[in-house]
């Protein structure tokens, strides 16, 4: 085992992959076997070869190009967050009666796409769904960044950034603690315990893998000195450390102290394992409590249109559903700009995350039509009003056009997934996927902008407009997004090198598969 | 200066900053005898090196030294309290309180009684709350007959012009070849002493003075002497606003102009034709008054008048009545002669010689039903006919009130005009327009007014008044005129002098000066025109405002020097003089010459697309004099609520028609709010009488149609940062025929053009619960019948089958269909009502609340600025308004309702404020605990613990939460249309690109690359309230400082007995900003818990109920429903009970004929989108009165 030289490649597939194509084995025609999850013959080392390669080779060029775009635009959104707090929230266009309008609804949408990391790393874990090996590791990394740029929001959108301090439960020689009545404090705990457990998970299940990094690094650095697994570690060592080039020594050094001193030994084996499934256990009510205390944001309003019991499930479906659409919207790029990773991720693996899509979807579908029919149920004309007034009715809603995206991105296209070939079809689920993202932020723009623009008292409707702040700010946290996302590519293991080897056919005798 | 020696700061002299260069500091008299002379002296060769830049202030940019500097040394400001009387006045006055403290407690205000003179005569009794000798708020003088009390929106802004940074600050001299010079007073009294006493030679010809029409006896009384002095000179009495009909009308049928005051208290059928009655004019604070004294009912056994209004544009007469009719201003001519004709037909007057004529918008059957009613209540009926009517038209209607025995009963007095008010101001100065062009004039004098500004477009005054050798100008704020003037003086304000005023019954009150000049030396108008008076005579005084008032009140009362000691003081201290002093006059009308005149003279023809009516209005006072003071330019409207600015208005119909409506989205036609973030309206060419000028177009649902209406007052060039540029100046096309015209057509422009308005949407979308509204027929049913118990949990406790008790108009609305709120959680205010019920949080008194009486409010927005000004409000600038970051605690919803926007049913207002609800829906979402519940049931808000997140905002079901998206208040304001707020070099960058767009939101720049508000415009704040900074909440607090301070003086009193006691506070110890000012009593504030308080029998009536209280907020504040008395000859508006809910109102509400125009073609109405319902599903709910029912379960 030793690292990728300087301009070496990972090991090449013996039978080239063609984008688009059934020739790359993927799909089973045998309906009572499912595909494999990793192709090509691939042997264990090439596997790691893979998943390490990129760390340890050149980056291509499309990735470069990216992260040359995405750094400029997270460039751009920091300027727009430094403009607002030097000037202050006026710089967006929210007025008095609309008091929360894209801040809020960024906030959620990336809250929303944090949830299918926790997902497919907690319950699926623990309903023992092996596919999800190879997209757990990198849907965990999106959800720690997806958090990063919720947390952003919430914390930039007050009017004294200076003071959000007060929003932790601190003792203080006022004796003012926080109001604990209110949702906004419970969003507070609920972000942040579940950006604390995730980011655990998420360094957790990458030790070991960051351990063979470094381990290889140091290998190739001492390219033909063989030695023996048991002492990794080389700082500190007592094996004399051959004079390496600076950024090799900075790559041992950090992954070295990453990897916690990670042996590879059974015991550390055995207790990654139990601490994984605790983990697990932990994350799963997680998945269910963040969505759901979000929407408690609204629920516990009295405003219509907020003021609704069926939103702790509607959000935490619809989370999902933008989630693994995001996850898809990233992973079908990715095959074509890190071709070496096809063979790990695979339309199987597609497949099964659009048949989630078309669940969830689905779900989202029948809580806005709940939501609909119990504003006409209640007669209460304000809530019904602002059902069929502000939102559907194009005759009378300005926001209508709105609404009709969401219904259509949510609600309609997903259905397509109803149909074998387009769910095998990597560019029309990349399409639908970013139809859906695109649905799940206007779902959270009609749930907030659309009931509270024209609520009670028609003397107070007001129209709300993003300025160009509005719009930068929100482009930029999706630079952010995808400069961390491209960073993490690069540096850390994409996939879970060792459940990946589970799967793989090598590891059973039998074949039951 | 001899008399003026009890302040320390008036002994330094004003000190000019360096780079300031002077004319003749040194007191020129030693040195010059003429300006030849002065030419040769070495101040004047350096003068000329250091030319004065134009329009440069001394004021301006100043640090907080060199504005000490300028107002000496010992100044006291906020913090530098050592000497805290120095700015105050140095003649003694009086404060108004009988217990007089020994010295000012710091912290404590002195209130002290003044008077203000209205524009175009008659006057305010006012208090003026002083902290430290400085004025920060203006109120009512209680003991003023007139307005007892209360104030006007003008009066109230008043006191922001005294702290305007804008202000003339000192004497420029304008040298025709040098430009414009610095001076100082004493080089004005060299010259004048040098050029004025020529004219005693030729007997004053050649001189002229152009003054504004304020009735101020000792100003007329020096201007008899000036008369004296100099006969031959030219006076124009100037009101570029100026309504003929009184002072015309009055002449034709009583021989003689006069005032005219209406006794509404005595009156039970009222009917209004035109506009502004109770909004501007000397009598128009004791009109609204009584106007809504004679309406407001708390039980089924109390009377109301019947109101009928028949005018051009919604106004808050209009708004008040029961029937409105809208009529073209040629029409109401029209309307006034059938009328006319319909009533004197049944007195044996001499109706018969009146024409049968048409009149476009009313049917004769109404009329004639009017007529009926108006006559079986002669002798308590009266007609009240505005000032803007021709005189033709006006006289008629004082011929129909003689005829309706309304003069005889006293309900219609006259009083005589002085005839410097009654003169025609348009003749006069085309008169001395036409001398100036021959010439004629070598010296011109305006005072207090601004000519080359607001003189009508097609006299060109402006290049006249330059043909005049010299010019001198007196005035407080900046103006065009000062700025072309030989000579521009600055004035004191009526807050820092010495003057007079009158009613029109002849009372008198003094202005006494709340504060020194803040730019001293400056001189009020009597103390310049006495100093013209010794022009020519080295050796005069100094003239001595304070000596010329005595002397003249002394004159005018015939009082010898002893007598006048006592009741000056008495005076000062009450702020008024003495009884009235002009006797009503008792002429008989000759009406037979003026019918037979307009029997000849014959209808007017209804206007048409292509010859449009016209009526120039003013809003508040305001003919550009108010340009620069930000409280009144953001102050919406009445009606169309735009702020900062004067669209041409149109109604929805005819805009349509002249294809000029705003932007407008597909959805909403006659809503153009919803296309663009900042609401545009369409640019158009008005011709009129020849003359073209470009102004948007905006639709004011309620107008009459082919008639716009065009505000005065804007588009001011020379007014300060502030006024500069806001709007379109109206003067173009202003004729001299008056305020109403005809035979204006209108094109299309190219552009488009923004508009701000506080409130976007016209209807109330039948939401009929938010106004409640009910024919006095069926309230008197219903109240009779008293509280319905109905099966309702909402305020009751668990059990099913709790019971609660529903006034009349609390069955009007949702908590009489809500289906039982079963819940597992027991709300811990539960045990309250609204009306703090005994042994729940809320049983000890005082608990505070407030009930708004909706019969009563007649939209003026006096609250609003009565609260700008209580409780440092900011003033956030057009683009902001735009943007609805409006920051006015109180607001006035105003709703359009009916089926065609055109042709709206009724219009009502309603006054919003945070209504401190028990059960608070901001509380519970605050993550921080920044707004907590007081004690006393008010919601309150800790600024300091505020971190802005917005939440309490969006929880509030009525939106009054206001945010400081901004750093508003403590950063200088500058109208949000001028670009110069940084420094000079970001200010040029921003010249070419932010500067072209008019509506440029400095805000946008961060605050620290802004300058700080200036020391001046601080002076403004009230000091117990705190200034908000940026992103903090804030809202309505019940003006808590007021609260507080009034437990403190209860408490100081004594007459708690325990030690802890905090209550008890007797209703009427304090009001509340908004109360205070309220000219009809609308607002009532106090303690809900003391039985005998106003606020909590209001609550006891019937007609109250609380906005959206089905939400279980349970509001503090409530409103009264409002309650119609209509004719039902003409229309009703409950045909069937209201209450009751048993269907069968498929005929719909309206009944009776309702106008020609109410039934236009469906094609016409455009109500689909915007009317009153939200689908035809919800209609039938919505027809039946009430709104929130499960129809599925039952």
């Amino acid at each position: 085992m030793h690292g990728l030289q300087p301009g070496e490649q990972p090991v090449a597939r013996s039978t080239p992959l063609i984008p688009g194509t059934s020739d790359d084995g993927t799909l089973s025609e045998d309906t009572g076997k499912r595909a494999p999850c990793v192709l090509g013959d691939r042997s264990f080392e090439d596997v790691t070869n893979i998943v390490c390669g990129y760390a340890e080779a050149k980056m291509p060029k499309p990735w470069l190009a990216a992260l040359t775009i995405t750094s400029s635009i997270a460039a751009l959104g920091t300027g727009m967050i430094l403009y607002l707090i030097i000037t202050g929230v006026g710089v967006w266009g929210l007025n008095n009666q609309v008091d929360w309008a894209w801040d809020i609804t960024n906030f959620v949408f990336w809250i929303g796409i944090g949830h299918a990391g926790t997902l497919i790393s907690a319950i699926l874990c623990l309903l023992k769904q092996n596919w999800r090996t190879a997209v757990n590791r990198s849907a965990e990394a999106m959800t720690i960044f997806a958090v990063v740029c919720a947390g952003i929001f919430p914390g930039i959108h007050v009017g004294r950034v200076w003071f959000a301090w007060f929003l932790a439960p601190i003792p203080n020689s006022n004796g003012i603690w926080p109001n604990f009545r209110s949702p906004l404090l419970w969003d507070v705990f609920a972000v942040s315990t579940y950006a604390t457990v995730s980011l655990l998970f998420w360094y957790m299940g990458m030790i070991p893998d960051v351990a063979t990094l470094r381990d290889r690094a140091y290998m190739r650095l001492t390219k033909g000195v063989s030695r023996p697994m048991a002492i990794p570690m080389p700082i500190g060592n007592d094996i004399i450390v051959p004079q390496l080039p600076k950024p090799d020594q900075i790559r041992v050094l950090i992954y070295g102290i990453m990897s916690l001193g990670w042996r590879f030994s059974s015991r550390h084996w055995h207790r990654y394992e139990k601490a994984y499934l605790i983990l697990a256990g932990i994350s799963t009510p997680l998945v269910l409590s963040v969505h759901s205390i979000v929407s408690f944001d609204f629920a516990t309003s009295i405003i219509p249109g907020w003021h609704t019991t069926i939103f702790p499930p509607y959000f935490v479906a619809g989370a999902v559903f933008g989630g693994f659409a995001m996850v898809l919207w990233l992973m079908i790029p990715l095959r074509l700009i890190l071709p070496n990773f096809s063979d790990l991720l695979t339309k199987r693996h597609l497949e099964n995350m659009a048949k989630i899509l078309l669940l969830t979807g689905t779900m989202v579908g029948f809580a806005y039509g709940m939501e609909f029919f119990i504003a006409w149920y209640s007669g209460n004309e304000f809530e019904f009003s602002v059902f069929a007034n502000n939102r559907v009715n194009p005759a009378k809603a300005p926001y209508w056009w709105a609404y009709w995206t969401m219904i259509f991105c949510n609600v309609a296209t997903p259905q397509l997934f109803w149909f074998r070939k387009m769910r095998q079809n990597p560019l029309v689920i990349w399409i639908v996927a970013s139809f859906v993202t695109v649905g799940m932020w206007f779902e959270r723009f009609v749930i907030i902008v659309t009931s509270i623009h024209r609520a009670f008292l028609p003397g107070e409707w007001h129209m709300f407009f993003p300025t160009w702040v509005d719009i930068l700010t929100f482009v930029g946290s999706c630079g952010i997004f995808m400069t961390l996302f491209l960073l993490f590519l690069k540096f850390l293991p994409v996939f879970a090198l060792a459940e990946l080897k589970v799967v793989m056919p090598q590891s059973h005798t039998h074949d039951d598969h | 200066m001899s008399t003026l020696d009890q302040c320390p700061s008036t002994h330094n002299k004003i000190d000019i900053p360096e780079d300031a260069p002077e004319l003749g500091t040194v007191s020129g008299r030693k040195y010059w005898r003429s300006m030849e002379e002065y030419s040769a002296t070495p101040e004047f060769k350096e003068l000329l090196e250091r030319e004065f830049p134009v329009d440069a202030s001394i004021m301006d940019d100043t640090s907080r030294r060199s504005f000490i500097k300028v107002m000496g040394a010992s100044m006291a400001l906020a913090g530098a309290a050592t000497i805290p009387g120095c700015r105050r006045p140095d003649r003694k006055i009086l404060p108004y309180a009988s217990n007089v403290p020994e010295h000012v407690i710091p912290g404590r205000p002195l209130f002290f009684a003044t008077a203000m003179a209205l524009p175009s005569g008659g006057m305010e009794g006012l208090l003026v709350e002083t902290h430290a000798g400085r004025p920060t708020k203006i109120e009512g003088n209680p003991l003023h007959p007139n307005n007892q009390g209360k104030t006007s929106a003008y009066a109230q802004s008043s006191i922001l012009d005294l702290y305007d940074p804008d202000r003339l600050k000192y004497p420029v001299f304008n040298n025709s070849t040098r430009g414009k010079l610095a001076a100082t007073w004493d080089d004005f009294d060299v010259w004048a002493n040098e050029q004025l006493p020529k004219f005693d030679a030729t007997q004053g010809a050649g001189l002229a003075f152009v003054v504004d029409k304020q009735s101020s006896p000792t100003r007329d009384r020096l201007f008899m002497q000036i008369q004296q002095r100099w006969p031959q000179a030219a006076f124009v009495a100037w009101d570029p606003a100026e309504n003929r009909g009184q002072a015309d009308g009055s002449k034709s049928v009583l021989g003689q102009p006069s005032w005219t005051r209406y006794n509404l208290s005595k009156a039970s059928r009222i009917l209004s034709i035109g506009e502004g009655q109770i909004d501007q004019g000397p009598e128009a604070m004791r009109l609204a008054r009584e106007l809504a004294a004679s309406r407001k009912l708390l039980s089924h056994t109390d009377e109301m008048s019947r109101l009928y209004a028949v005018e051009s544009k919604p106004s808050s007469i209009g708004v008040m009545a029961d029937h409105r009719f809208r009529v073209a201003p040629s029409q109401l001519h029209n309307f006034t002669i059938a009328l006319a004709k319909a009533v004197l037909l049944k007195t044996a007057g001499s109706g018969h010689l009146l024409p049968d004529v048409d009149v476009a918008g009313v049917s004769s059957t109404e009329i004639q039903a009017i007529a009926n009613d108006l006559f079986e209540h002669r002798s308590h009926a009266v007609v009240l006919p505005s000032d803007s009517l021709n005189a033709d038209t006006w006289a008629l209607c004082q011929v129909i009130n003689d005829a309706l025995k309304a003069t005889d009963e006293g309900l219609v007095e006259f009083f005589p005009m002085s005839p410097q008010v009654a003169s025609n101001s348009s003749h006069s100065l085309a008169r001395l327009n036409n001398f100036l062009n021959q010439g004629k004039i070598d010296t011109l004098i305006c005072l207090g007014t601004n000519p080359v500004y607001d003189a009508p477009g097609f006299i060109d005054f402006a290049a006249n008044f330059a043909k005049a050798k010299n010019t001198i100008t007196l005035s407080v704020g900046a103006s065009e005129t000062a700025s072309a003037s030989t000579w521009s003086l600055n004035g004191a304000h009526y807050l820092e002098s010495w003057n007079s005023a009158q009613s029109i019954d002849g009372q008198m009150a003094i202005t006494q000066p709340m504060i020194a000049p803040l730019y001293d030396p400056a001189r009020s108008e009597v103390e310049f025109l006495a100093g013209l008076l010794t022009a020519g005579d080295d050796h005069a005084d100094k003239p001595d405002g304070y000596k010329i008032v005595q002397d003249s009140i002394r004159d005018i009362m015939g009082l010898g020097s002893a007598e006048i000691g006592k009741i000056w003081k008495n005076a000062l201290h009450n702020g008024v003089v003495a009884s009235p002093t002009i006797q009503s006059t008792k002429k008989p009308l000759n009406p037979e010459r003026l019918i037979r005149g307009i029997a000849t003279r014959g209808a007017k023809p209804a206007p048409a697309q292509s010859h449009l009516d016209v009526q120039f209005y003013t809003d508040r006072y305001n003919v550009g004099q108010s340009a620069n003071n930000g409280w009144l330019q953001e102050l919406p409207e009445f009606g169309t609520s735009v702020v900062w600015d004067n669209p041409l208005l149109l109604s929805p119909n005819t805009a349509k028609s002249l294809g000029v409506l705003p932007l407008h989205t597909s959805q909403d036609e006659f809503n153009p709010y919803t296309k663009a973030q900042m609401p545009q309206a369409q640019l158009v060419n008005i011709t009129l009488n020849g003359r073209t000028m470009i102004m948007p177009a905006w639709i004011l649902p309620g107008m009459a149609d082919n008639t716009v209406a065009i505000k005065l007052g804007y588009g001011r060039t020379n007014a300060g940062r502030v006024g500069n540029q806001v709007g379109f100046n109206s003067f173009d096309v202003k004729t001299i025929t008056g305020m109403l015209t005809a035979g204006a057509t209108i094109t299309k422009a190219k552009d488009t053009y923004t508009i701000a308005s506080t409130q976007n949407h016209w209807s109330m979308e039948g939401r009929d619960t938010i106004v409640r509204a009910m024919d006095k027929n069926w309230f008197d049913k219903h109240a009779e019948a008293g509280i319905k118990a109905v099966p309702d949990q909402i305020y009751g406790a668990f059990s099913p089958d709790a019971t609660s008790y529903l006034n009349t108009a609390e069955q009007l609305g949702e908590l009489a269909h809500t289906p039982p709120n079963i819940s597992a959680y027991e709300n811990p205010q539960t045990g309250s009502k609204a009306g703090a019920a005994a042994g729940s949080a809320f049983s000890k008194n005082p608990q505070w609340g407030m009930s708004i009486d909706m019969n009563a409010c007649t939209g003026c927005a006096t609250c609003t600025v009565a609260c700008q000004s209580e409780n440092n409000i900011p003033v956030v600038g057009k683009s902001e308004v735009a943007k609805g970051r409006e920051m006015a605690w109180i607001r006035i919803d105003r709703y359009f309702t009916g089926d065609d926007l055109n042709n709206p049913e009724e219009i009502f207002n309603q006054p919003l404020a945070c209504v401190h609800c028990e059960n608070a829906p901001c509380e519970t979402v605050c993550p921080v605990n920044a707004t907590t519940h007081g004690k006393e049931g008010t919601n309150d808000i800790a600024y300091n613990r505020c971190i802005g997140t917005r939440y309490c905002a969006n929880n509030c079901p009525y939106k009054v939460r206001r945010f400081n998206f901004f750093d508003y208040a403590p950063v200088k304001f500058n109208g949000g249309l001028d670009p110069n707020y940084t420094s000079k070099a970001v200010a040029d960058k921003f010249e070419d690109t932010v500067g072209q767009d008019r509506t440029a939101n400095q805000n946008l720049i961060p605050p620290r690359l802004r300058k700080k508000l200036d020391e001046i415009s601080k002076m403004k704040f009230n000091p117990d309230v705190t200034v908000r900074s940026r992103g903090v909440i804030e809202k309505c607090t019940y003006c808590i400082q007021r609260v507080n301070s009034a437990r403190q003086d209860v408490k100081i009193q004594g007459i708690w007995s325990e030690k802890d006691q905090v209550g008890p506070i007797p209703d009427g110890f304090f009001e509340v900003a908004c109360q205070q000012a309220c000219p009809t009593d609308a607002i009532a504030f106090g303690d809900i818990l003391d039985p005998n308080s106003r606020v909590s029998k209001e609550r006891d009536s019937h007609r109250t109920y609380a906005l959206l209280g089905y939400l279980n907020t349970k509001p503090r504040t409530t409103h009264m429903m409002r309650v119609r008395n209509p004719n039902p000859a003409i229309h009703v508006f409950d045909a069937h009970d209201p209450l009751d809910h048993s269907g069968g109102h498929d005929d719909g509400k309206k009944s009776g004929s309702h106008g020609s125009d109410s039934h236009e073609p469906a094609a016409d109405t455009h109500g689909e989108s915007h009317s009153a319902v939200f689908t035809d599903s919800v209609k039938q709910y919505l027809d039946q009165g009430y709104s929130l029912s499960l129809k599925v379960i039952s």
